[in-house]
């Protein structure tokens, strides 16, 4: 059967007769959960499949990468959850869809996480993690995936391109200028031909490799890891094999839940954003672990009954020897109402500024356009296994003319 | 003769009313059936796995499991009951208990939370659809709903998605629930002729006529 044909059966056996679809989901699930004779062991198979389409006017915004203002972006996602007993649990999620982030690529098929998780003490105390996962950073990732999250995009903070590059380092302000595009003079089609060299802030979930160790205390929350790359790395430098740990990046995360409907926390990451190829590129008596991204995040969260509301305000280092500290603060609020047991609305507002650099006139300047971001997402779930969702936003950046408007489709069928 | 209610006499009144209770009661319960038998159930199925892929400090792992039963009911014209019966599905150490709750259309069933975290079930079954949001152990009043429309309810949990349970609304006040290896006892029947239900699940519901008398057990086996 061809991929499309599939697809379509699947979202065709979403939309027939709620208990029908139901049964069949049912059905799935079923034929895909595993147990041993003794029942201690089982695995799980589940997935989802997404048809998403943008329309937005260049340069594309966010993670984005396409020449186009008009985008189809389906992905085909299959988990893998598996416990041994009540300490062990594994995990893993593979990919079939047109990149990690979305673009007009050819689709391919990608192994983006997998780990194993011990318990060493019961009910959360301590426990360790080892594999390629999602940055126990912030606690966007806990929605991350497309059925969790209200919206279709990212907050700035974890998609919005800064001038940072991962393959060659600036070697002086002007450098850092010419790659934000910040004269004003560039042509969408010049922003767009390096936006696949820029960096966020927090790339995604980040999904890099590493181990993590966590435990719970009283009503503390306590995270931290050692990864292969930094929070900015691309997808492409998660992987174990890419550049390895020579200058590994540890983050950490401690949480606060004064009751059950309150969650504060505060995070802290530091590691190189550098690719082990800028090397090369480095600044005289520099090395890789001389260009480090610092992240500082602080995220609160608060849920009762239909309402749910999420803040992170993050701060951005990137040190770039002989340049200067390149900083950057961004912060997100975001709502969600369930309107009805099927409707729900959420509502995002986004801001992100930048520091200064010091230039060669010895003037201070901005390293990146200051910009905001109003997200509106309605959702209805049509049933447990199919939701749609619509995405309008509206951006405006500063020292261009126009706002940029942007519109998101995304049906999530969940198997 | 002259004995008795020579006794009776000297009795206090209220003694005399509990004695005639308690005729009476007799007199009811021998004037009423019994069923009981065996339902063939299905396989069980797997144990669900939960999700704990991004929610990295969590409570352990659980492995929900829920061997089959089957609810065995009697159909028929019933008078209504006096009052809104009262039933409950508890939400503790992730699952749902009991998984499968039959209840009498019109019943009230509370929702507690027992874990010490949130919980926030819904359903989209035809027959009830609700969501009743992200609620605590300690909310009051206990979140509840009522099933008024016979039919199969679905129950889900928004934040843990392995968490299933259903609820049987039925027409009838006579249900049971089998135990594990299928077998069901059916007391209290009122004599007359019926069918018998055994639902075994969402589409499987075996069916028996039965002819009640006083004072008779009745056996009879789905296969």
């Amino acid at each position: 059967m061809k991929p499309r044909r599939g697809a379509l059966l699947l979202v065709l056996a979403a939309t027939t007769a709620a208990p029908a679809a139901e049964e069949f989901f049912d059905s799935i699930s079923q034929a895909l959960s595993f147990q041993s004779a003794s029942g201690s062991h089982a695995a799980r198979l589940s997935g989802t499949l997404d048809l998403e389409g943008y329309a937005f006017s260049q340069p594309a915004p966010g993670l984005i990468q396409s020449q186009r203002e008009r985008l189809f972006n389906p992905r085909f996602s299959v988990f893998l959850d598996a416990q041994a007993g009540r300490r062990l649990y594994a995990f893993s999620q593979v990919r079939f869809d047109r990149g990690f982030d979305p673009s007009d690529k050819d689709l391919r098929v990608r192994i983006d996480e997998y780990a194993l998780r011990v318990q060493l003490r019961g009910e959360g105390r301590l426990g360790i993690q080892v594999g390629q996962f999602a940055t126990v950073v912030g606690r966007w990732t806990l929605r991350h995936t497309s059925w969790e999250n209200p919206f279709i995009t990212a907050p700035l903070a974890y998609e919005n391109l800064t001038a940072i590059w991962d393959s060659a380092a600036a070697r002086s302000t002007e450098t850092i200028l010419k790659w934000t595009h910040l004269s004003g003079s560039s042509t969408p089609a010049q922003e767009n031909a390096d936006r696949h060299l820029r960096l966020p802030v927090i790339w995604g979930p980040s999904y890099a490799t590493g181990a993590a160790v966590f435990g719970r205390f009283d009503s503390f929350e306590i995270a931290a890891e050692i990864k292969n790359a930094s929070l900015s790395s691309r997808p492409d430098a998660w992987n174990f094999d890419r550049d390895a740990w020579h200058h590994p990046t540890f983050s950490a995360r401690l949480g606060f839940r004064p009751s059950m409907a309150w969650n504060v926390g505060l995070s802290a990451s530091t590691g190189s954003y550098l690719l082990h190829s800028a090397s090369r590129t480095l600044a005289p008596g520099t090395g890789l672990k001389d260009y480090r991204q610092t992240v500082v995040l602080f995220d609160a969260s608060y849920a009762w009954r239909h309402f749910q509301a999420w803040a992170e305000l993050v701060h951005g280092r990137f040190e770039i020897p002989r340049v200067g500290l390149a900083d950057t603060t961004s912060a997100f609020m975001e709502i969600k109402y369930k309107l009805t047991p099927r409707w729900a609305a959420a509502v995002r507002l986004n801001r992100q500024t930048f520091g200064d650099l010091r230039n060669n006139q010895n003037a201070n300047v901005p390293w990146g356009r200051d910009l905001w971001r109003a997200d509106f997402a309605p959702t209805v779930r049509f049933s447990p296994n199919l939701q749609a969702k619509l995405q309008y936003s509206i951006q405006k950046e500063e020292g261009r003319p126009h706002a940029q408007h942007i519109g998101a489709a995304q049906i999530t069928v969940r198997f | 003769m002259h004995c008795h209610r020579h006794i009776l006499d000297r009795s206090p009144r209220w003694i005399v009313l509990l004695v005639g209770i308690w005729i009476a009661c007799c007199t009811e319960l021998q004037a009423q059936a019994v069923i009981q038998g065996r339902v063939t159930l299905p396989k069980a199925r797997p144990s669900v796995v939960v999700n704990q892929r991004y929610e990295i400090v969590v409570q352990g792992g659980v492995l929900a499991v829920h061997p089959p039963v089957a609810v065995v009911y009697l159909e028929g014209k019933f008078p209504a009951s006096p009052s809104q019966p009262l039933a409950r599905m508890e939400q503790k150490g992730l699952l749902f208990h009991p998984a499968i709750l039959p209840v009498r259309a019109g019943t009230r069933v509370e929702f507690p939370n027992l874990d010490n975290t949130y919980h926030n079930i819904f359903s989209y079954s035809a027959p009830k659809r609700f969501d009743l949001g992200r609620y605590r152990p300690d909310d009051r009043p206990i979140p509840s709903q009522v099933f008024d429309v016979p039919g199969l309810v679905t129950l889900r949990c928004d934040i843990h998605e392995h968490m299933r349970a259903l609820i049987l609304v039925l027409d009838t006040p006579y249900f049971v629930v089998t135990d594990t290896d299928g077998r069901f006892r059916l007391e209290g029947l009122p004599a007359g002729r019926y069918l018998l239900k055994a639902w075994v699940d969402s589409r499987t519901t075996r069916e028996h006529g039965v002819e009640l008398t006083a004072d008779n057990v009745t056996t009879i086996d789905f296969p």
